[in-house]
């Protein structure tokens, strides 16, 4: 038995570098972007706002499922034309990162306008009296407070990505679940399941960890 | 010398009017202590002093420069020069939560002057020193009490060696206890002749410290002069009534 289950999670291994792909580059992509987007939505000229609130709405307002479909499927029909086809033709883990990375940004955008609010006004005019740049303001005083407010969101955001990735096998790519699917079928035996789910688990339990560690490191 | 002109200053917040017409000047070296009723547009009045709320109308002139001429404020990159002769003290002491005491002080001066970081840090043990922090200069504002926050507060304003300092409201966040430590180190501030303009409502303060009184009521000052003047001989009613319910 045991050397059954091992063997699953040896082959899950071959799935796993999707998974922390796609994890880490929508980690890293959709964090910055939703932060700018976060500026666009609080911007002052309405149509930027305007047109930012909409992308979040779209974004957050769909499935994450169909906006993989429509990625991987879709995109390239909206064209007849041949070249164009081809350039919006993606391989199945572009159009899971593209997808990712939009669909994240959009909650990034949420999160960090919460974070922004939470700022109180006066340091703003402290760093004004102090004579501290726009820009200034903005890095030495805004952005860490952003950051250490919306760290709990940001680690929930964390744990409910790992998990999401598992979607991507809807559109063929072989991660994790995919293995444990395959195995499922051809076994008729439902452990690998439980493999996959240990895989899970233990990801979200070091991500648990790291952000615990991050708010107490960061806490003020 | 005069440090600061005030003349006909207006200020309305949508269709409500908090300043109608203030005027007064703040020679070298004086406190001035501005009290008042609740709601007479003290706070606003000095907000408009260092750029934080625009006024509509008048002039500021600082140190013989104008800030705002006939309601027409001079350009940002002017405006931030002469307000930068200006610190602030606020009643909520906005202090950065994410930064030490020494981080706090040592943060403009490095990122706006930039003056070498351990000049910086030499000055402002110095400062905490004179504040009596010396031993708070490693912890977050956070472990402070209201009393040491506000003079780390006033220790940061004094790091950009301002030629000026304004209060607003500094203690009324403050139980008494903690009240009597920042009065002490603004009385300090006042013997060494730093120039200062203090919205309060601490009569003693104004009472010992303050080498004269504007009085605002009705979004006016409706009177000026020293302790004696105001509250020994008030000409105006107003002025009776308010230190009145103040001693009762």
């Amino acid at each position: 038995m045991m050397n059954y289950l091992f063997s699953i999670a040896l082959l899950m291994m071959d799935g796993i570098k999707y998974t922390l792909e796609i994890f880490f580059v929508t980690i890293i992509l959709s964090m910055p972007l939703g932060l700018m987007l976060t500026f666009f939505r609080t911007s002052k000229i309405k149509i930027v706002k305007a047109i930012t609130g909409f992308y979040v709405w779209i974004m957050r307002g769909t499935p994450l499922l169909l906006q993989l479909f429509f990625f991987y499927y879709g995109l390239a029909l909206i064209s007849d034309n041949p070249l164009f086809r081809e350039a919006l033709t993606l391989s199945r883990m572009q159009a899971a990162l593209v997808a990712f990375v939009l669909n994240y940004a959009a909650y990034f955008c949420e999160i960090f306008r919460g974070g922004l609010l939470a700022i109180d006004k006066g340091q703003y005019e402290a760093a004004k009296v102090l004579g501290l740049s726009k820009k200034q303001t903005l890095t030495k005083i805004v952005l860490p407070q952003l950051l250490r407010v919306t760290l709990p969101s940001i680690s929930n955001e964390s744990i409910t990505l790992v998990k999401d990735t598992a979607l991507v096998t809807a559109i063929g790519v072989t991660e994790i679940l995919y293995f444990a699917k395959a195995r499922v079928n051809a076994d008729v035996n439902a452990s690998a399941y439980l493999v996959a789910a240990l895989f899970y688990l233990v990801m979200n339990f070091v991500l648990t960890k790291f952000f615990a560690y991050m708010e107490k490191k960061y806490s003020y | 010398m005069k440090m600061l002109e005030v003349k006909g200053l207006k200020k309305s917040f949508g269709d409500l009017q908090v300043l109608d017409g203030v005027s007064f000047s703040v020679e070298k070296g004086e406190t001035v202590a501005v009290i008042g009723p609740s709601g007479s547009g003290k706070s606003t009045m000095l907000r408009c002093l260092i750029d934080l709320e625009k006024a509509d109308a008048g002039d500021i002139m600082v140190e013989n420069e104008f800030l705002m001429q006939d309601g027409v404020y001079v350009q940002d990159k002017k405006a931030q020069q002469i307000c930068a002769k200006m610190g602030m003290v606020f009643q909520s002491f906005n202090l950065f939560p994410h930064m030490s005491v020494l981080d706090n002080l040592v943060c403009a001066p490095v990122s706006v002057k930039k003056e070498p970081r351990e000049q910086a840090i030499q000055r402002a043990k110095k400062l905490l020193q004179e504040v009596g922090l010396s031993d708070k200069a490693d912890v977050y504002p956070s472990a402070l009490s209201g009393g040491q926050k506000q003079r780390v507060a006033i220790a940061r304003a004094l790091m950009m060696n301002p030629d000026m300092l304004l209060f607003d409201e500094p203690t009324s966040s403050l139980d008494p206890q903690l009240t009597s430590e920042v009065l002490s180190v603004m009385k300090k501030l006042a013997e060494e002749k730093m120039t200062m303009v203090v919205v309060t409502h601490e009569m003693g303060f104004a009472k010992e410290a303050a080498s004269k009184i504007l009085f605002m009521c009705d979004k006016e000052i409706i009177a000026e002069g020293t302790k004696e003047d105001i509250f020994d001989h008030p000409k105006d009613r107003r002025i009776k009534e308010f230190i009145d319910s103040i001693l009762s």
